[in-house]
């Protein structure tokens, strides 16, 4: 089915080397609400047939770049500067008639909880559906076909009779699978998954993440995976993109950012994740993101920075702000005047 | 689905029992014997002839003993009839029948008139949730609340009857007689419609599931349409069927005022006179009905929402 779809539409290959989402000093505001923008200053790429993970603690800003992107931001938040071009064309700028367009039919999207994102009173399959009809000029019973074959497609045994089911009826992992379906069905470049498995059984959780890979293996899927269960990132990403207070911190290839992570928040983040995985502790890091909204200037994370402290290095922190720098590798960067190359400058 | 229904359906017989004891003996709440009463009126002498009272208690069947006359009531009930008026010795359903007739048009008149106007209203407001459209809705919905019957109905008498003479001020002779009276009921009902119809529409749509089909492509418009309405009439459905209930005999003032042969009148004048039969029936036949319409709003509500029809079997 996903090869008559493609068929009928080939991808753009022309510029296959320009990002398929290039994301650039994104900053996103509630006017309403005192202190920094909650994204400020965000810079994120992602390539055809990539697995772009940004990680960071709960409010960090990962879901609101996703919403953004999507052009979903919820009532109080405001684009106040910045540009996101998917495929070249800016999703910040764009009329409401033309973000109708791209929605579901190049970026498409999962959500943590996929059983309150399921209409109660529609059955699944008209909701499945919906993004063929909407995108493909596809008749009722013809969609209705289609569904069957996309929710078979993601492992939904009995699809045939699921399509007519409710969303009460299903288990998580179920409606997760159905949300999959209801996300691909027009066959999007781009799946923005926040948190899709966080809500998930264990066992539920590994088998939805196999069929995202198999996605994009299937078809060319971009997918910018939110999270914040770095073994998740290390399974899935190909790249990975550490956010903190609203900017990206680091970013870098999946092996630099866990083999060499550079920014002492990402160090932080794999400590915490490595002494819960190996021996049940938690680590936490001290502090919380909330603080370093109100900072004026210098590195926001420096009220929990053990670094800088032991290098000695806190006014410099506190000063000017470090920019987002290569450090080794030439597609790895750090946003810390204690990482590589700078440390190496100085 | 059908041990759902057996069981509904049990719980409706017993619920119109209780309904029937309480019909019968409503018109024994109040003081003194009817029996009394009614010679009163007729003979219009304080002190009452004995013999005369006891041959008039004993003419209506009121000196048996009180569950004596609940049975064969009720057994007359299940065979259609509520037995004959005291005043105009009419068998009572020719009485109450019409009347609920009346009632129940001039109820549904008033409600489908309250909704044509509160859903867009309320949804053009949940829309808009605070800007100008908004607080204009809030306003006029708060106003139409705390606008009662008894006097927007003669103010509307003045104004479209007596100054204006586009309608007639009473009487129910023809679709025209029923623009005053539907319209005057309409109005608390349209504020309440109205608010509960924004305050649904909000909740719907700030759901997740909205989110959701906003992000396949669907406009807003269409998301409303698709996912918004059904989701939120629950509320309104209820406090529709709330309203249907409570006019079939609560439309007393209206009545009164447009001159209007409907149950409520029917049933002021029969307690004023004291005619206990066409209370007993008139109050069967309501409370029969509400009961009903509660039953098939519970039912609804399964339709509307199959996640209810699940729990409630539970």
């Amino acid at each position: 089915m996903t090869k008559l779809l493609k068929q009928a539409r080939p991808r753009v290959a022309a510029h296959s080397d320009e990002p398929l989402l290039d994301i650039r000093g994104l900053r996103v505001d509630f006017p309403d609400v005192p202190g920094a923008p909650a994204i400020d200053g965000m810079d994120l790429r992602i390539n055809r047939g990539e697995i772009v993970a940004l990680v960071g603690e709960s409010g960090s800003g990962k879901s609101l770049t996703a919403l953004t992107v999507m052009g979903l931001l919820p009532p109080g938040a405001e684009v106040v500067g910045g540009e996101a071009r998917l495929q070249g064309e800016d999703v910040l700028s764009m009329g409401s008639g033309r973000r109708n367009e791209i929605r579901g039919d190049k970026v498409a999207m999962l959500f943590q909880q996929p059983k309150v994102m399921l209409d109660p009173t529609a059955r699944v399959g008209s909701q499945v559906a919906e993004s063929l009809r909407r995108h493909r000029k596809v008749g009722r019973r013809q969609a209705r076909a289609r569904v069957v074959e996309m929710l078979r497609d993601v492992g939904i045994p009995e699809p045939a009779r699921r399509a007519s089911s409710f969303a009460y009826q299903l288990s998580g992992g179920m409606a997760q699978r159905v949300m999959i379906a209801a996300a691909l069905s027009a066959d999007p470049e781009l799946l923005i998954a926040d948190e899709p498995t966080t809500a998930l059984d264990v066992t539920v959780q590994a088998q939805i993440l196999d069929l995202l890979k198999q996605k994009r293996d299937e078809l060319g899927l971009s997918i910018l995976l939110i999270t914040h269960d770095l073994g998740i990132v290390s399974t899935m990403a190909d790249r990975v993109a550490v956010m903190y207070a609203g900017r990206i911190v680091e970013n870098g290839t999946t092996k630099d950012i866990f083999d060499d992570p550079q920014h002492p928040y990402t160090q932080a983040l794999l400590k915490a994740s490595l002494l819960e995985a190996e021996r049940g502790q938690l680590f936490s890091i001290p502090g919380s993101v909330v603080q370093a909204r109100s900072l004026e200037h210098g590195c926001r994370f420096l009220p929990r920075c053990p670094v800088a402290a032991q290098l000695g290095i806190t006014d410099m922190c506190r000063g000017e702000e470090p920019t987002l720098h290569t450090c080794g590798e030439h597609e790895h960067h750090s946003r810390c005047y204690a990482s590589r190359e700078h440390a190496e400058a100085g | 689905m059908l041990t759902f229904l057996i069981r509904r359906g049990m719980t409706l017989v017993v619920t119109l029992l209780v309904v029937s004891v309480l019909a019968f003996l409503i018109p024994y709440a109040g003081e003194g014997d009817p029996a009394r009463k009614i010679l009163r009126a007729r003979v219009n002498d304080p002190a009452l002839d004995p013999a005369q009272v006891e041959a008039l208690t004993k003419e209506l069947g009121l000196d048996r003993p009180l569950y004596v006359q609940y049975v064969d009531w009720l057994r007359e009930v299940l065979t259609g009839g509520f037995g004959f008026s005291f005043t105009s010795r009419t068998p009572v359903q020719e009485l109450v029948v019409p009347a609920l007739g009346v009632s129940v048009s001039l109820a549904l008149a008033a409600l489908l008139l309250a909704l044509v106007f509160a859903l867009p209203l309320g949804i053009w407001a949940a829309t808009a949730r605070g800007g100008k459209v908004d607080n204009a809705v809030t306003f006029m919905s708060q106003s139409a609340v705390s606008a009662p019957e008894y006097w927007v109905g003669p103010v509307m008498v003045l104004i479209f009857a007596r100054y204006l003479g586009w309608l007639p001020s009473g009487g129910w002779t023809g679709p025209a007689y029923i623009v005053l009276p539907a319209t005057a009921l309409a109005l608390r009902p349209l504020g309440y419609f109205t608010q509960v119809t924004r305050a649904a529409m909000s909740d719907v749509l700030s759901a997740p599931y909205i989110t959701a089909a906003r992000s396949r492509g669907l406009s807003f418009p269409r998301t409303l349409v698709r996912h918004g309405l059904r989701n939120s009439m629950l509320p309104v459905m209820t406090l529709f069927s709330f309203w249907f209930a409570g006019l079939l005999g609560g439309s007393v003032v209206v009545e009164v005022i447009f001159n209007i042969p409907g149950m409520g009148r029917l049933l002021y004048t029969s307690v004023i006179n004291n005619d206990v039969p066409v209370i007993q029936g008139g109050m069967m036949l309501i409370l029969t009905l509400a009961v009903v319409i509660n039953t098939v709003t519970d039912l609804l509500y399964g339709v509307l929402n199959p996640a209810i029809r699940v729990s409630s079997h539970a």
